[in-house]
């Protein structure tokens, strides 16, 4: 129970906003906006569940919401150009795998710092994104929404399938040895490699899962609406990292819990919507984003104070 | 002083040598031999808005008889931009008119092509006023937020709630609109409400999520009004999604290419913007006027061949009330 008392902490926190809600504001649980609600974060809960994995391993990736805009770019353009969903769900896959194992191979193999690779990767993508597309929307075709399934059918999809993501990805990186290996290096890579592990093959793997991770994410945000915006996933990085801190994953590396991760991004995905529904003014959004922030990191730190004394 | 001289002298001997011809042809183009050329700079040169704007700059051009040059960055770049009007003014253009990415990075390069006895006119955006003779206008403050007010309150008959999406709360040109909207409101519409103001940052999709939720948190909401282009068509999705056509009326400010198919599904009523094409056009006449001499700083008032007589508050040509887009008039539009 002790080792799980951050990740309940914040569960606790999110229960009593929810039970604020119900009796301040009902109408926060009408189905329609709910359900809406819900599916716009699935692609939020994927990229937090990735990025979470590198944070275990030590590292850090601020380019994924630009490898999301670019894979969700070329999928309206492979859609319009009449690619069927199932080669461009493998398309923005791989495309995402490969700008993230560029990611890697900058940091595992040149051993440079995955924060500044990635904050450079970052803006290279971001930029010539916009240089590319000039803002200019990409319409897509009309099957495409919703995978063709009605709205209501896409909606619970997208919700299922970032659950089921979910899911796999916290018992594997509890059970599978590969998600042990991540753990083993995000602790101690000096340590890992004495005990006969490759960090740096481990390193380059999670960046290219990471990518791979944020191209899905930006094919489920695509089907919400008939247009992309080659701006989307912009802050992204700083959503799914703020929702990993909060849901317990240490940036100091070996410590974390998807499933900690999913109570995080809800916790974060309730606020704002929380606001508009108490009609508090939105100048508050962020302040109180940051704050939930800052009480998640103090917490961190009075704990490792208690471990160490 | 010495180029006005030898445009007069040009001037007279064309008048001499052509006695017949007639005065209006004579003051389009004052130096009889020798054809104005125009420089025009976009922000960047693939800009749906800027080809548009360039639609009705060569129309003008035609008219008045003048060469245009169009030339800008391909993306959005106000180190290009300054080298461009360098190579314009070592070139010898008559006038360069520029929409200025960086209003202090072109001003240098601008006040240098003036000080060579090149006019400079801005339009869309402006530079110092020190580095230009006339900046044309497309729409004041004023002008945007009471259209958008104006046509809020038409389609809700005067009264009922509704709610702002902007891109920021600290975009000062927005929350320069917003305080013309507010305004508005209260000196006109005192049965109309604004309920919330949600910033989006700029992305559709957030401004999809913020009008999926300001509806439900304020069920008689009537209206929604996007004041930045993205929120436009993120808004009307998150009307379309809830069943909501109709019941809550959307408009905003963007572009018709963004938003057509919301406008004849009946989602989002009315886009508000400037006709592009009528501010290229405007913007060459002005250029075209001023090197001839028709145009002079102080002018009140100026006379825009098609687009009528315009007003001129200070030193900006202001083209006029914004353009209001809707099922009837936005297919003869393509930016």
């Amino acid at each position: 129970m002790q080792k799980y008392s951050r990740e309940l902490s914040v569960a606790i926190v999110l229960a009593l906003l929810l039970l604020v809600m119900a009796v301040a504001a009902p109408a926060f649980y009408d189905p329609q906006p709910l359900l809406s609600r819900l599916a716009r974060e699935a692609p939020t809960l994927i990229v937090a569940c990735g990025v979470a994995l590198v944070m275990v391993a030590r590292e850090i990736d601020i380019s994924i919401g630009s490898i999301f805009a670019l894979c969700g770019v070329c999928a309206g353009l492979l859609a319009g150009s009449g690619w069927p969903l199932i080669a461009v769900f493998g398309a923005v896959v791989v495309l995402g795998a490969v700008l993230g194992a560029m990611n890697g191979a900058l940091v595992a193999g040149l051993r440079l710092p995955s924060i500044v690779v990635t904050l450079a990767t970052m803006v290279i993508l971001r930029e010539g994104l916009r240089w590319k597309q000039q803002g200019a929307f990409i319409n897509l075709p009309d099957a495409w929404q919703w995978f063709g399934l009605s709205q209501r059918g896409g909606q619970w999809a997208l919700i299922a399938g970032a659950l089921i993501i979910l899911a796999v990805l916290a018992w594997a990186s509890r059970h599978l040895a590969g998600g042990r290996f991540l753990y083993a290096v995000g602790s101690n890579a000096e340590a890992a490699r004495l005990a006969g592990l490759r960090p740096r093959w481990i390193t380059l793997a999670v960046f290219v899962f990471m990518g791979a991770l944020a191209g899905l994410a930006a094919l489920l945000n695509v089907v919400q609406s008939p247009q992309v915006d080659p701006k989307s996933g912009t802050g992204l990085e700083l959503k799914a990292i703020a929702a990993a801190v909060v849901g317990g994953v240490a940036v100091s590396g070996g410590r974390g819990n998807l499933w900690g991760v999913f109570v995080g991004v809800l916790l974060l995905a309730c606020i704002n919507p929380a606001l508009t529904y108490l009609h508090v003014e939105a100048y508050w959004e962020k302040a109180i984003q940051g704050a939930i922030i800052l009480l998640a990191v103090i917490f961190d730190g009075l704990r490792n104070r208690r471990a160490t004394n | 002083m010495k180029r006005f001289l030898s445009l007069a002298l040009c001037a007279s001997l064309a008048i001499l040598s052509a006695c017949n011809k007639s005065p209006e042809s004579g003051s389009s183009n004052a130096s009889g031999g020798k054809k104005l050329t125009i420089a025009l700079m976009p922000k960047s040169k693939g800009n749906a808005y800027f080809i548009s704007c360039k639609a009705g700059a060569d129309e003008a051009a035609k008219e008045l008889n003048v060469d245009l040059l169009f030339d800008g960055p391909t993306d959005p770049d106000p180190a290009k931009q300054n080298e461009i009007i360098e190579n314009w003014t070592t070139l010898g253009v008559d006038v360069i008119a520029a929409a200025c990415e960086n209003k202090e990075g072109i001003s240098t390069a601008l006040k240098k092509a003036r000080s060579k006895g090149i006019k400079v006119v801005t339009y869309d955006s402006d530079a110092n006023p020190d580095a230009r003779d006339f900046f044309v206008n497309q729409a004041t403050p004023e002008g945007i937020a009471e259209t958008l007010m104006d046509e809020a309150a038409r389609l809700t008959d005067s009264e009922g709630e509704f709610a702002i999406i902007t891109a920021s709360l600290t975009a000062a040109n927005m929350n320069e609109w917003r305080k013309h909207i507010e305004a508005r409101l209260a000196e006109k519409y005192p049965k109309m409400k604004l309920v919330d103001t949600k910033p989006c940052d700029d992305l559709k999709d957030k401004a999809q999520a913020e009008a999926t939720n300001l509806m439900s948190a304020y069920p008689n909401l009537k209206l929604i009004m996007a004041i930045c282009s993205p929120a436009v068509p993120g808004a009307a999705e998150a009307v379309k999604q809830a069943g909501k056509t109709g019941a809550v009326k959307v408009i905003g400010l963007g572009l018709p290419s963004e938003n057509r198919k919301y406008v004849h599904e009946g989602v989002t009523q009315s886009v508000v913007l400037w006709k592009t094409k009528d501010l290229g056009y405007l913007t060459i006449h002005a250029a075209a006027d001023l090197a001839n001499g028709q145009l002079k700083p102080g002018a009140k008032e100026y006379n825009a061949g098609r687009l009528g007589t315009l007003k001129i508050e200070g030193d900006s040509i202001v083209l006029g009330k914004p353009f209001i887009f809707n099922k009837d008039n936005i297919d003869q539009f393509d930016f």
